[in-house]
């Protein structure tokens, strides 16, 4: 007796604790794009030029190179995440959606640029200017006046970037002036010094973390590399300073110091203070640019706010009235037991609606319509398990049973019925989860989620609820009330 | 009225193996219908698994024609344009490259006289299409294998068998009305026609599992055909499959209301209208398709047959009509006759009907 009221209770609880919860940590559902408006892309590498199909790490890193890109779009919230062997792109709300996308799909090359010089964040480089190839010489850029970050600039062109740096404890900015790439030596007089020229790179350990560049083409290969090296020690050419910097995307990723000025083909190696993470993101910076991945668009999707909007107002309203409808229904067909079951359906909505915004916020998990869709189409599973149960009852005590004793004995048979058909609806959603992408995918974890609530919502609310109503003789003297049709009911 | 009244009460005793050979006609009827038309007409396909680009704006009052007009030049004005919803305008092309798609977009931002961000456009790559029907089928099989596992695992394998025919009979009806009526076959579809398999399925486990209550109950004696013992079963559980229908139509339903009303939200119109031919069809599949499958390959067992001969030689009629023996049923109450006294839990194997009790007074 008291499990069946603890078990009640401790449902609500639980169900008022979520909703406290979520309302305290305002964590709201994520909107999809189709229902706050916005624009999505499915980006699909291209194989390698060799055919192999792109590695796992090398997609990771162009995730992440996109998410820093659109970031620098200065764009709220992009949602960048790989799918599979694919990287969807969304952005939410963003004005100019068509150009947003075009960018972020961009290919990004890796540039080793010889480091001009630096100065504070927001000084003048203009002392600097005569080092780059200007367009007008007399004119310095603005840029250099005042240290202005130049991402977009070209191979052929120098590159301003800000880098922040950590000095005993202390963090600053620090504006770097980076030359042009450089041409290569053995190249056909336009090829510059990219990330293509490096085979492999690799973290290595031995006093202190480092990494090891392996450069491609044989000599010629090496041939290039040795000869700015020259430069850079000697401080002479395109290398005054002896660092060579190395960019992607108009970020510093690394700037060393070059001392050795003949490098045997295996034998280049980037030292500076590196820890063990950031020699591997180096490392696996400096293949990813050998291997510029090329993404196309596959799959590219403009919503317009207003219709997102009109979307999420539609779903909403359609909730809403098919939990009025139902709950008529419900309380209409059987009465007090159907005030029950909307109280289940409360429960497991109020659990449902916790887990939803929780996961947005954390998992970046996003309701679509399809998702709102799946989780109307629940309301009709849940009720069905409540449905199964009050008919069973019905059947008991039409069959000469007390209600008392047709509650208790019909709960675990109407249960298990319940599981069984439960479980063909979890089946389908798992199935969907697993072998379909977007939309689909959406709906069914949104069906999955709540059919398992609901197992859990009728097995220790509705169940429990119902026993314990039992118990009182309100139920059993006046069964017409309960939605059990007065027939030839024994008496208790 | 009564008949209505009597089923609120569970007291209706319609005869359903009567009617299951109207009712299989009339299926078959319908699936040929379907599939003929799929095979002349075929799908309307939507872009996402065709590849091209579709644009949608919502531009009141105008006209297909004009649209066409606006887009003179442009590539898409021999593409499909149509009005949806009543105010908006969705045309669809075969168009991939990005400046072809940005003109189209200008000008129909410009007919409808809207900025151009409030053009919604969508464009998926030709081989992207390939891959999502390929999922979407892939999942389609996974799906039929894995459900026919679990049923034939859970129940018996025969029920399995039964099961999957009245899904397939549900779907062939669905697809063939989309391709009848040319709905346009998206993502949501495929989404529709996989609720309406896990419903369908769902309503059949009910049936099943009622039927094999009974059967349990019931076998043991020898004196009901297996057609008799399914008929009992399944009006003892009409009523729940009736109200589970109901209840997953209204929310459906309501879908269907708002969508009309909120112009600007087709899909859920779409959905709509596919879930609720769905699950008409999949309550009506599981009593009469379903079961009558498995009836058909249970009543040829050796068992079977021996009771049905039994049955026949006592000169009745071993169909569904003739009414189980009260005392037979241990809780089941059949009109007429005396509500048996409450009765043990375990189903009685042995051949001889449970003693009378007196009748306990408090």
């Amino acid at each position: 007796m008291s499990r069946q009221l603890s078990y009640a209770v401790g449902i609500v609880v639980a169900a008022i604790a979520g909703i406290v919860y979520t309302f305290a940590a305002g964590n709201e559902p994520l909107l999809g794009l189709d229902l706050q408006g916005g624009a999505s892309v499915v980006l699909e590498p291209e194989p390698n030029p060799d055919g192999t199909t792109v590695s796992d790490d090398v997609l990771d890193q162009a995730t992440e190179d996109t998410r820093k890109r659109a970031a620098g779009l200065g764009v709220r919230e992009p949602e960048i995440t790989r799918q599979g062997s694919t990287v969807l792109v969304q952005i939410p709300g963003v004005d100019d959606q068509a150009r947003a996308l075009e960018l972020v799909g961009q290919t990004a090359e890796l540039r080793f640029r010889p480091v001009l010089g630096t100065g504070p964040e927001g000084g003048s480089l203009a002392a600097l200017a005569s080092l780059c190839p200007l367009d007008d010489p007399e004119n310095v850029p603005a840029e250099f006046l005042d240290s202005t970050p130049t991402p977009d600039a070209g191979a052929d062109e120098c590159l301003i970037t800000l880098d922040s740096q950590e000095f005993n404890g202390v963090e600053s900015t620090v504006a770097y002036l980076l030359g042009p790439a450089p041409l290569l030596v053995s190249g056909d007089g336009d090829a510059r010094f990219t990330g293509v020229g490096v085979e492999d790179a690799a973290a290595r350990f031995g006093g202190g973390w480092s990494v090891s560049l392996t450069m491609r083409g044989g000599s010629p290969g090496i041939d290039d590399f040795n000869s700015l090296a020259a430069q850079c020690v000697g401080r002479t050419g395109v290398c005054p300073t002896g660092r060579l910097g190395i960019e992607i995307d108009g970020q510093l990723e690394s700037a060393p110091n070059v001392e050795i000025a003949n490098f045997q083909r295996d034998q280049i190696q980037i030292t500076g203070n590196f820890s063990e993470g950031e020699a591997k993101d180096l490392a696996l910076v400096l293949r990813f640019g050998s291997l510029p991945v090329e993404l196309t668009p596959q799959e590219s999707r403009t919503v317009s706010s207003t219709l997102g909007e009109d979307a999420l107002d539609a779903g909403i309203a359609a909730g809403i009235v098919g939990l009025v409808l139902v709950s008529i229904y419900l309380i209409a067909y059987y009465r007090m037991l159907g005030l029950v079951a909307i109280a289940s359906l409360a429960i497991s909505g109020a659990l449902l609606w916790t887990m939803i915004a929780w996961l947005g916020e954390s998992q970046g998990l996003a309701l679509t319509l399809a998702g709102v869709t799946g989780l109307i189409v629940s309301v009709g599973v849940s009720v069905d398990s409540n449905v199964v149960y009050f008919e069973h009852l019905k059947e008991d005590v039409r069959g000469g049973r007390t209600v008392r004793s047709a509650v208790e004995r019909a709960f675990p048979i109407a249960y298990s019925t319940i599981v069984k058909a439960d479980v063909a609806s979890l089946i389908a959603a798992v199935v969907l989860y697993f072998l379909t992408v977007g939309q689909v995918r959406g709906f069914a974890l949104f069906l999955g989620l709540a059919t398992v609530l609901d197992l859990i919502a009728t097995y220790f609310f509705m169940g429990p609820a119902i026993r314990l109503m039992a118990r009182s003789d309100a139920m059993t003297e006046k069964p017409g009330r309960f939605g059990i049709p007065k027939t030839e009911v024994a008496a208790s | 009225m009564n008949t209505l009244r009597r089923m609120y009460r569970g007291e209706q005793e319609f005869d359903f193996p009567k009617l299951w050979r109207p009712a299989l006609i009339a299926s078959l009827a319908i699936v040929l219908i379907s599939v003929a038309s799929l095979g002349f007409r075929g799908l309307n396909l939507g872009i996402e698994f065709e590849g091209g680009t579709s644009w949608e704006v919502t531009a009141p009052g105008q006209s297909v024609g004009d649209a066409r007009d606006a887009l003179d030049g442009t590539g898409a004005e021999a593409g499909k344009i149509q009005t949806v919803g009543g105010d908006s305008i969705r045309v669809r092309a075969d168009l991939d490259d990005a400046d072809e798609i940005a003109a189209v977009t200008a000008a129909l931002a410009a007919f409808a006289d809207v900025a151009e961000n409030d053009v919604s456009v969508t464009t998926v790559g030709p081989s992207w299409g390939d891959q999502i029907t390929e999922k979407a089928r892939n999942a389609l099989i996974w799906f039929f294998v894995i459900v026919a596992i679990y049923i034939a695992v859970r129940l018996e394998w025969k029920m399995a068998v039964g099961a999957l025919v009245a899904v397939a009979h549900d779907i062939l009806i669905s697809v063939g009305v989309y391709s009848l009526f040319q709905f346009e076959v998206t993502p949501a579809t495929v989404i529709a026609f996989l609720t309406i398999m896990g419903y369908s399925l769902y309503d059949t486990i009910v049936v099943y599992d009622k039927v094999r209550e009974i059967n349990g109950r019931l076998s043991g004696t020898g004196r009901y055909t297996y057609n008799e013992m399914m008929n009992l079963a399944l009006n003892q559980v009409l009523m729940r499959s009736i109200n589970t229908s109901i209840t997953s139509m209204l929310p459906v339903a309501s879908m269907l209301i708002v969508g009309s009303v909120f112009l600007g939200a087709l899909t859920l119109q779409e959905f709509a209208i596919a879930l609720l031919i769905g699950i008409l069809v999949g309550s009506y599949s599981s009593i009469f398709v379903a079961s009558a499958v498995v009836a058909f390959m249970k009543s040829r067992e050796e068992a079977n047959l021996a009771v049905q001969k039994k049955v026949k030689a006592r000169g009745l009629d071993g169909g569904g009509t003739r009414s189980v023996a009260a005392e037979d049923v241990a809780l089941g109450a059949t009109p007429g006759r005396p509500t048996p006294r409450p009765t043990a839990d375990r189903p009685r194997a042995g051949s001889a009907p449970p003693r009378p009790r007196k009748k306990k007074k408090r």
